[in-house]
């Protein structure tokens, strides 16, 4: 009978013991939590409902650009809408816009570079062949082949103002790229696609463009 | 003469057997091929992509003529008044199909033989997956009980020499003093007392210094989502989904739209290993993915976007206290700081877990050993930011190189204003 306090004692501090994990949940506790976590609003830290509330107040916090606003320094923005569901005329009609860009410096281009291989070369592959990682000749996750812009007619002939149109509004099962590259960008990345494409052909990488010779 | 003929015959025979059997290769081979420039942009065998999914077609269009004319001009089949294509037509949305007047009907038999033939990749779990993810055994269980057993040994044999010392002193005849049980001798409790302090005070300052700092830190997201499968195995750029992190002083979540970049199309987890949460937990990838659809309201099934879409509440791992300013662009764009450095093995991890401390101490112990990458004589390579150091940096001996600190890397104002 002398034991039971004993025993409970082993047995409360075993399953003690055993309910410890070592994967840490919880931030734990801070000394001062008001400089520990900001008070100010910064990035991602506003509600759906702070954010109502503050509206109330006309605070608009991290709202879209009025519309018909140019940001300064941004590029003249594509004039064309996105099409409605069924109807093509706009994607026709994007034929016809020139890219702005008609040369960029090696320091441009290596920027052009980079912004292809992080934002593009995952489907459409490092050597622009279609063959990125998502896709890896169909044994990738993704199941649809993305275009081969190196080696493929249609997208060698395909209009700068087209290609513009596919990034910025998506394409089939390409997504829109506006959130991540911005005007300046998606042309840099055009004019280094139209570069590699005309490359491979025996040309120089510094071709004007390819608009030129629609 | 007839042996001859039979000769004859068997090696014919064998011949066209061989050409048969090779020929069907060829074309299943071609099919694959022919499928891959012309059809897989839009068409999957197993999957709805924009098309239907191709396995099969050959016998949902029993008359093979019609379907030969629908893959060779798809509008004039449509404007003829075909009311399966034309259904099929208005159930995909109306996107027009590409024509493909150019391709024989050997081609196009080949490539729907290699659709119906097409099975998917099996995805297997490897057992490898579950002792990967197991955690390592740590030896401090083993060095206890040896701590333990060496103890019991020295206090035996502590206790043998006593007696032994006894049994001889009662042999010579000195009497024995008065024998005092350890607990109550004060050497013994001042040795203890001593231990416990040190002991309890270095967990007490640990403790104290730990207050607010979340190293291995690791909640649970409200989406599993997992860096390893996105950042390790479909190798993923970093900067992909956290562009901020080049241009900004956040790396910022990206907005669903990027997620749904790629899984409007991969709406299933089929990957290898199999994914479990820190503790153990297994996880199911699909059914993951159908999470971040109820978010985005995307409907796997008609491929739209039919719900509104809410923002999904990630939490926020890495926090650096209010009077502290830290610019990511800073450090990955013109620093040149790998991801890696501070975040850890990211591309390993399925949970992301705190990896640095973000304590001050580690912040400035990184500015001091970290040296400036200036541009070379050519003025190429390197860093152009820092180039308003360079003229310094020209007077120094070759060789030398700057740390971070030297360039005012660790003024308080740098950071703290």
């Amino acid at each position: 009978m002398k034991k039971i306090p004993l025993i409970s004692f082993i047995l409360i501090a075993t399953i003690t013991i055993i309910s410890c994990s070592d994967v840490r949940r919880s931030p734990g506790r801070a000394y001062m939590p008001d400089m520990a976590y900001s008070r100010a609003y910064e990035s991602y830290s506003v509600t759906t409902e702070e954010k109502d509330s503050l509206k109330r107040h006309d605070i608009f916090f991290s709202n879209l650009p009025v519309a018909g606003t140019i940001k300064r320094g941004e590029m003249f923005p594509f004039p064309l809408a996105i099409d409605k569901e069924g109807d093509t005329a706009n994607y026709v009609a994007s034929k016809q816009i020139i890219n702005p860009i008609t040369n960029l410096d090696s320091a441009n281009m290596a920027e052009a570079d980079r912004l292809f291989l992080v934002n593009c070369a995952i489907c459409h592959g490092t050597k622009l062949d279609g063959n990125g990682p998502l896709y890896k000749g169909g044994d990738g996750p993704f199941a649809a082949k993305p275009a081969t812009l190196v080696g493929d007619a249609k997208y060698e002939a395909m209009p700068a103002g087209q290609m513009f149109y596919s990034i910025t509004y998506g394409k089939n099962k390409m997504g829109s790229y506006a959130s991540q590259l911005d005007t300046r960008q998606r042309w840099m990345v055009i004019y280094y696609i139209k570069s590699k494409q005309a490359e491979a052909k025996g040309g120089t990488s510094n071709v004007a463009d390819s608009t030129t010779k629609k | 003469m007839h042996y001859k003929l039979i000769a004859k015959r068997t090696f014919f025979s064998f011949f066209f057997f061989a050409f048969i059997a090779l020929s069907n290769r060829l074309s299943a081979q071609d099919g694959k091929q022919l499928f891959q420039t012309n059809c897989a942009s839009c068409h999957n065998p197993i999957k709805v992509v924009i098309g239907p999914a191709l396995k099969g077609a050959s016998e949902r269009v029993p008359d093979k003529k019609l379907l030969h004319e629908w893959i060779h001009n798809n509008t004039a089949v449509l404007s003829s008044g075909n009311k399966y294509f034309n259904d099929l037509y208005s159930q995909y949305n109306k996107t027009p199909m590409n024509t493909f007047p150019n391709l024989s009907d050997a081609d196009i038999d080949a490539i729907l033989k290699y659709a119906d033939s097409f099975q998917p990749p099996t995805s297997a779990p490897t057992a490898g997956g579950a002792t990967a993810t197991a955690p390592e055994s740590d030896n401090s269980l083993l060095y206890g009980i040896l701590t333990i057993i060496l103890a019991v040994i020295m206090l035996t044999l502590l206790q043998v020499n006593s007696n032994l010392k006894k049994l001889s002193d009662d042999k010579e005849g000195i009497p024995a003093a008065e024998p005092i049980p350890f607990y109550r001798n004060k050497a013994y409790i001042t040795f203890v007392i001593l231990i416990l302090f040190v002991i309890g005070g270095y967990f007490l300052v640990q403790a104290a210094i730990g207050l607010q700092r979340t190293k291995d830190y690791q909640p649970e997201q409200p989406i599993f989502y997992s860096h390893k499968v996105h950042a390790g195995i479909n190798q993923i750029s970093c900067l992909y989904c956290h562009g901020g992190a080049w241009e900004s002083k956040q790396a910022s979540v990206p907005s669903l739209n990027i997620c749904m970049n790629c899984h409007m199309q991969i709406s299933e987890y089929t990957g290898k290993d199999k994914l479990y949460r820190e503790d153990g937990a297994e996880v199911d990838g699909t059914q993951e993915i159908q999470k971040l659809y109820s978010y985005t309201g995307w409907d796997p099934q008609s491929l739209k976007y039919t719900k509104p879409g809410k923002p999904v509440e990630w939490i926020k791992i890495h926090n650096l206290p209010d009077h502290v300013f830290f610019s990511h662009a800073q450090h990955v764009r013109a620093g040149k700081v790998q991801c890696q450095t501070c975040h850890g093995p990211i591309q390993q991890m399925n949970e992301v877990k705190q990896f640095a401390d973000l304590s001050m101490g580690w912040c400035i112990n990184c500015h001091r050993t970290t040296k400036v990458n200036f541009p070379d004589s050519t003025g190429n390579n390197g860093n152009k930011f820092y180039s308003i150091y360079e003229k310094f940096h020209k007077e120094l001996k070759p060789g030398d190189s700057i740390t971070v600190e030297k360039i005012g890397g660790t003024e308080c104002q740098k950071c703290h204003y």
